[in-house]
């Protein structure tokens, strides 16, 4: 793909996601019914569910361009591995914020270690010791390849940490307050809200993606117009 | 075959005499372990805890700590004098020296262990149960998954000017099956229940291990390539 190309579909991308996010809070605050049992609060979940999701997508997509790159050796693999890390990292921490809020008030308490919870928590921390890789490595190739490493890892056991946790609270008492699985079922404008804030959400994060993606090609091409030019008196 | 598992047995040979000779990994490892121990005396009020009953756990941590500590020199002795460059060039496949690292941090974190349960009885006269060899599978099929993990990222760890500090970060998140599975079956192990509970945790500890390992022969080449 072609930089222009990048930045056009970045920036058609954003402006869409932008106006999704500012149709999204019009919908929260002024269209979609109050939940029943947990009232006002509730309405966090339109930005909370959403960012979940992209941080999951995120972590999928580096996770399988971090393969790629290591069986192919495409830069370009690698610049959309760590694009996406980096969406998702940004992503997660939104989620891994708006969560407690709503959970203070929802469940009475801001953080349980239920299985869902914990899993993110963790991915959250396979991401920050992504980059933390990267910006140490002595080396840059290996530092790209360490981190891919480290995505496929992740990617592998992770299952494993969720199916852990899931076993977990058999050994504590579930958490008493409310329990997620056992919410109301979606309304419709809840779930018109929900999905147009998955959409929202979603073409934010290509955006960021594309725009971050053009960043590592522009450097690309100028650290090959330095090597090309003679040394500079 | 058997020449690939006559070099790995030259390397763990290698790595086990050098740490018979120096000793400095397992005098800081084994160091680290009891004063963890001692530590913990300190931090729990046991006045108001009955210390049995969260042995499982304390023994685990320590054990991952103390284990940490080692196990992040595994490649930065190496890298020392340029060591690896002659391991690397040498003509044992690159999956070899990985499982070859894996056989001699088993080596010296099952040492670990031992101090552990000695220090914890002699400090807090913990009781183990009664069934010692299962206690013995449960310990050795964890170890060897931690060990798995923590080879590879201490290979990672040690191409980064963060070195050993890196480290806990980058396991500590992949390594909550080994403490969930580890501690539930050894600390129903202490309690001495029947089998059966400590079956299903044993299985998925098997799987963690399996999985660890695969994954860490396939990718070990990534990580050290040239």
């Amino acid at each position: 793909m072609s930089l222009t190309r990048i930045r056009w579909m970045a920036m058609v991308l954003g402006i869409l996601g932008v106006a999704g996010v500012l149709v999204l809070h019009w919908l929260v605050f002024f269209w979609v019914g109050t939940e029943r049992t947990m009232g006002i609060v509730q309405r966090i979940f339109y930005v909370h569910v959403p960012s979940a999701w992209v941080t999951f997508l995120a972590f999928g997509i580096t996770a399988l361009c971090g393969a790629a790159y290591l069986w192919l050796r495409d830069e370009r693999l690698d610049w959309a591995a760590q694009s996406a890390a980096e969406g998702g990292l940004v992503f997660g921490a939104i989620m891994l914020t708006s969560g407690p809020l709503w959970a203070a008030y929802a469940w009475g308490t801001p953080w349980t270690w239920e299985p869902r919870l914990t899993l993110t928590l963790l991915m959250w921390f396979v991401f920050v010791g992504y980059f933390l890789v990267r910006a140490s490595a002595e080396d840059r190739q290996a530092g790209k390849r360490m981190a891919a490493v480290i995505g496929v890892l992740g990617a592998l056991l992770i299952p494993l940490v969720h199916v852990s946790v899931l076993w977990f609270p058999s050994l504590h008492p579930q958490p008493v307050v409310l329990n997620v699985e056992e919410g109301p079922t979606l309304d419709a404008d809840m779930l018109v809200t929900l999905m147009i804030g998955l959409l929202a959400f979603t073409l934010i994060f290509f955006s960021v993606f594309f725009l971050r993606y053009g960043l590592e090609h522009l450097r690309y091409q100028r650290a090959l117009e330095t090597r090309g030019q003679p040394r500079a008196a | 075959m058997t020449v690939y598992l006559r070099q790995v047995a030259a390397i763990v040979r290698k790595d086990l005499l050098l740490e018979l000779r120096t000793g400095e990994r397992l005098a800081a490892m084994g160091a680290l372990t009891v004063l963890v121990a001692v530590l913990f005396h300190f931090a729990i009020d046991q006045g108001l805890v009955r210390m049995q009953l969260l042995a499982a756990g304390l023994i685990w941590i320590t054990i991952l700590f103390g284990g940490m500590l080692g196990m992040g020199r595994t490649f930065e002795m190496e890298r020392e004098q340029g060591a690896i460059q002659g391991l690397l060039t040498s003509p044992v496949p690159l999956d070899g020296i990985y499982l070859a690292k894996v056989v001699s941090n088993f080596v010296l974190v099952t040492l670990i262990e031992v101090v552990a349960f000695a220090a914890y009885w002699l400090f807090f006269g913990f009781s183990y149960g009664n069934a010692p060899l299962l206690l013995t599978g449960v310990l050795g099929v964890a170890t060897l998954g931690f060990v798995a993990v923590t080879t590879l990222f201490s290979a990672i760890s040690a191409q980064t000017n963060m070195g050993q500090t890196l480290l806990p970060i980058l396991i500590f998140p992949l390594l909550v099956p080994v403490v969930i599975f580890g501690v539930t079956a050894t600390g129903r192990i202490f309690a001495s229940r029947p089998v059966q509970e400590v079956e299903g945790s044993l299985y998925l500890l098997m799987a963690f291990t399996v999985v660890a390992l695969t994954a860490g022969t396939i990718l070990f080449r990534y990580v050290v390539e040239e």
